[in-house]
């Protein structure tokens, strides 16, 4: 099953969500999540935390308005993007990693 | 060796340790059972929340501790060290495990993990009633017959099943079962019994593990695990044993062991649920998931976007339009009245401070400020998109579009970002994993329009392309997309080679209502940061413009009184005006506008403002009494209440205004006399180019600053050379082409 897992998210043809996954695989949603978890854990997937990712920049170095945000939001122009994952083989950070 | 037998029974005192998925309902359980009795703190040397209770049952003192969330015990997240570190520690005398019942698939795989403990559990299955509505039914008895532990189903947060749980634990504890054990199959199988051989032999070790959990944990090679190991006597063999085992696998499996393990754990869970699990309706479909059958539809999801998106634009012209008018008629009105009028008291009204307030700061700075109602407008349809779920989808579909041109699933949040401003956007690129991905979204970013842009496409399309605003606007958006794509393609041909097209799996979120609060202060931070950049770069500006303009270049005239067309300002724009004349705008004031826009791009409508403006400026000051200015800003603000009432219908089609008109008459006329005089009559063509131009053209300084912190000097300066001549050739050829269609 997670072969199978990895293996469909490396072939696909471009983004799809996990609920058709699910639909494609038969198995469930939730369950899916967790096998792709573990992917993530052994480095094969990369998770893309969308909410996450602007926050995290050095807003000090950033001369537009970003440093105003309130509630722990730095720039106001972070767009609020679902999860998802990609794989992680042929990109040139993961490749660090491994080597 | 640890056994279930080295349990004490028949104790007064229980230790109950509750474990489960985040979600799940553990913590309602746990505050259901415990009361008000209850002990909250730190775990050691973390900032994790720890919280114990007790519950008095049956004569008995149940100690139970609620254990962090978590989704496995492989101790990779603090939360599941802390809970595996917990039952291996504190040895807990019954585990309770939580299951989210109507997530039951996804949650046995802890409770299996759990359960290879060997310490007794009891399963509660909660969130039954949650399961219920949506159809599924349950076999209890097959589910308890498999795990070999009592299961209860419970409904925490109604107190429902609080009961049988403290009885089933102590009833687990009284009277332990044989302990569950997953068949990993033969092979595994045969290197775990040996395992047990040797784990036997070490009386150390067999003390303080589990004997088959610890066999099974050496053979998925848990560095935590052996760390421990090695510290104990007779620890370091059993590891080099357990890597003779794991090679021995390998050989013969042709597979990672750990892999195996999990893969064997996830498949009879599978098997199970799909024994215990009965759905009593047909359709299991959800509504979110019936909705995305069209919205991700790889044939309707764009034309979908499309539409979505043409309603964005439509609320972002056609309902501020009577705002931004009214915001424009009360700043080059009464407030400039007022202004002069005040100066005039000091006996300044005829010096170069009344023009520097005037034609500077309220000409340059309300020029911009006249549009916040539009940037309002779109903040608040963007922040209803991405509250209520769509922005996920539309994202979803963009990816699927900048897919191929091999652009990576992670290349989206910053092309997303550039909607907003492109400076936080390239920032955003340093989060790609390759730096091929990296070089290629940051050369798009400048492409996407950010919404600094969006005041000049308000201004321009009002004046050249009344009632067709809307459809003009998006049109820009998705010129800058199609620019970016064609763009992309050209780049992974030549100095960035395609790398194979990563797939990607994106969990949508279910759609939901927007929540009100959530809208307003994604308006406000958004529009609260336009204000600001007003409030500083754009008003500095302003004022280093008026100086240019105040400047006279001959000797005769005089500072802040010489005609503009002779200032500093219009003789350095006019250094670019044999570029821009085949663009059809060659004038100064445009080249003026287009060169202070690299400060930021709200700078061209107020660069704009201040050159034309100050041929209005007698009209448009000229006025009444001070009570006279202030029956005109209410009626006019009553005016603008109903026209945008009147505007309403127009977003589902129905035209109950006439035409749009958000720029100031005499702004307006004054840009459009200017456009047709340098295009040779087609205004339209050259208005419409000038956008274009504006669209494609460097964002501003800060993006180039971002570039060169994030792609390099050598990138920076092909991306800025890139974008002067894409901008300037598709801008001829729209021009060309506007001229041919007769604009």
């Amino acid at each position: 099953m997670l072969r199978d897992v990895l293996q469909a998210v490396e072939t696909a043809q471009g983004p799809i969500t996990l609920a058709e996954l699910s639909r494609r695989l038969n198995i469930d949603p939730g369950a899916l999540d967790g096998m792709l978890q573990h992917w993530e854990r052994k480095g094969k997937l990369v998770l893309n935390s969308g909410s996450a990712v602007a926050c995290n920049m050095d807003c000090a170095t950033i001369q537009c308005a970003c440093s105003m945000g309130a509630g722990g939001a730095c720039c106001p122009f972070v767009a609020r993007l679902p999860r998802s994952y990609s794989p992680a083989n042929g990109t040139a950070g993961v490749q660090a990693n491994t080597e | 060796m640890f056994t279930a037998d080295m349990i004490s029974i028949d104790r007064a005192t229980v230790s109950v340790a509750l474990a489960g998925n985040p979600n799940a309902g553990k913590s309602t359980l746990f505050n259901a059972l415990t009361g008000s009795r209850q002990q909250v703190g730190n775990w050691p040397g973390k900032t994790v929340e720890k919280k114990t209770g007790e519950l008095s049952h049956d004569g008995r003192r149940l100690m139970i501790t609620d254990l962090p969330g978590a989704y496995s015990l492989s101790a990779y997240t603090q939360e599941e060290i802390i809970a595996r570190d917990f039952l291996l520690t504190e040895r807990p005398d019954v585990v309770v495990a939580v299951l989210d019942a109507a997530n039951l698939e996804r949650n046995l795989y802890l409770a299996v993990q759990l359960l290879e403990f060997e310490t007794p559990a009891v399963i509660a299955l909660n969130m039954m009633d949650v399961a219920r509505r949506q159809g599924l039914d349950i076999d209890l008895h097959e589910l308890s017959r498999a795990l070999r532990a009592p299961v209860i189903p419970t409904v925490a947060r109604n107190e429902e099943g609080l009961r049988e749980v403290a009885s089933a634990a102590i009833g687990a504890m009284s009277e332990p079962t044989r302990p569950f054990s997953l068949d990993y199959g033969p092979e595994i199988e045969a290197e775990i019994a040996a395992l047990l051989v040797e784990i036997e032999h070490s009386p150390s070790v067999a003390g303080h593990y589990p004997a088959r959990w610890l066999a099974v944990r050496l053979l998925e090679e848990d560095r935590d695990i052996i760390s421990r190991l090695a510290r104990l006597f007779g620890g370091m063999a059993l590891v080099e044993r357990a890597e003779e085992s794991r090679a021995r696998l390998f050989a013969t499996l042709n597979e990672d062991v750990d892999l195996m393990i999990a893969d064997r754990r996830y498949t009879w869970i599978h098997q199970l649920a799909s024994r215990v699990l009965r759905s009593g309706r047909e359709d299991q479909v959800s509504l979110s998931d019936r909705i995305d059958y069209f919205t991700t539809d790889r044939r309707l999801g764009i034309p979908i976007f499309m539409i979505i998106m043409w309603v964005v634009f439509k609320i972002t012209t056609d309902v501020s339009a009577p705002w931004v008018d009214w915001i424009d008629g009360v700043l080059s009105g009464p407030i400039s009245r007022w202004a002069l009028a005040a100066l005039g008291a000091l006996g300044l009204e005829q010096s170069w401070v009344a023009s520097l307030l005037v034609d500077g700061v309220i000409a340059g700075v309300g020029g911009v400020l006249a549009f916040v109602p539009v940037l309002l407008s779109l903040y608040f349809a963007l922040a209803v998109m991405e509250d209520s779920g769509y922005m996920a989808r539309g994202a979803f579909v963009m990816d699927r579009l900048m897919n191929r041109i091999g652009l990576h699933g992670r290349s989206f949040l910053p092309l997303m970002v550039g909607f907003g401003c492109s400076v936080p956007a390239i920032y955003a690129t340093r989060t790609m994993t390759s730096r091929r991905d990296q070089i290629l979204t940051g050369l798009l970013v400048p492409f996407m329009s950010c919404g600094a842009r969006l005041p000049v496409y308000v201004l321009f399309a009002a004046i050249f392309f009344p009632g067709q605003a809307t459809l003009i606007i998006m049109g820009l958006y998705l010129l800058g997309i199609v620019v970016a794509i064609l763009v992309g393609l050209a780049l992974q041909r030549t100095l960035l080679p395609a790398t194979a097209a990563p797939g990607m799996v994106m969990e949508l979120p279910p759609y939901r209502l927007p929540n009100a609060r959530s809208i307003r202060n994604q308006m406000w931070l958004r529009t609260r940061a336009f204000l600001q950049h007003a409030a500083s770069l754009i008003l500095l500006s302003s004022m280093v413009i008026w100086l240019l303009m105040a400047i006279p270049t001959g000797r005769q005239g005089e500072f802040a009184a010489t005609p503009i067309e002779d200032s500093v300002f219009a003789r350095v724009s006019a250094a670019v005006v044999p570029i821009l004349s085949p663009l059809g705008f060659g004038t100064w004031e445009s080249g003026g506008a287009l060169i202070s826009g690299l400060v930021a791009k709200e700078v061209v409508v107020s660069t704009l403002s201040q050159t034309f403006g100050t041929e209005m400026e007698a009209a448009g000051i000229a006025g009444g009494s001070f009570l006279a200015d202030l029956r005109e800003i209410i009626t006019s603000f009553m005016a603008a209440v109903v026209d945008t009432l009147r505007a309403l219908p127009g977003i589902i089609g129905i035209n109950l205004t006439g035409e749009d008109n958000v720029a100031a008459p005499g702004l307006a006329s004054a840009i459009h006399s200017s456009f047709h005089a340098s295009s040779g009559g087609h205004a339209a063509a050259a208005g419409l180019a000038f956008m274009v131009f504006v669209l494609l053209y460097t964002p501003c300084m800060a993006t180039i600053a971002a570039e060169k912190h994030e792609l390099g000097t050598r990138w920076t300066l092909l991306s800025l050379f890139g974008q002067l001549t894409i901008a300037w050739l598709v801008t001829y050829v729209v021009f060309q082409i506007g001229v041919w269609w007769g604009g």
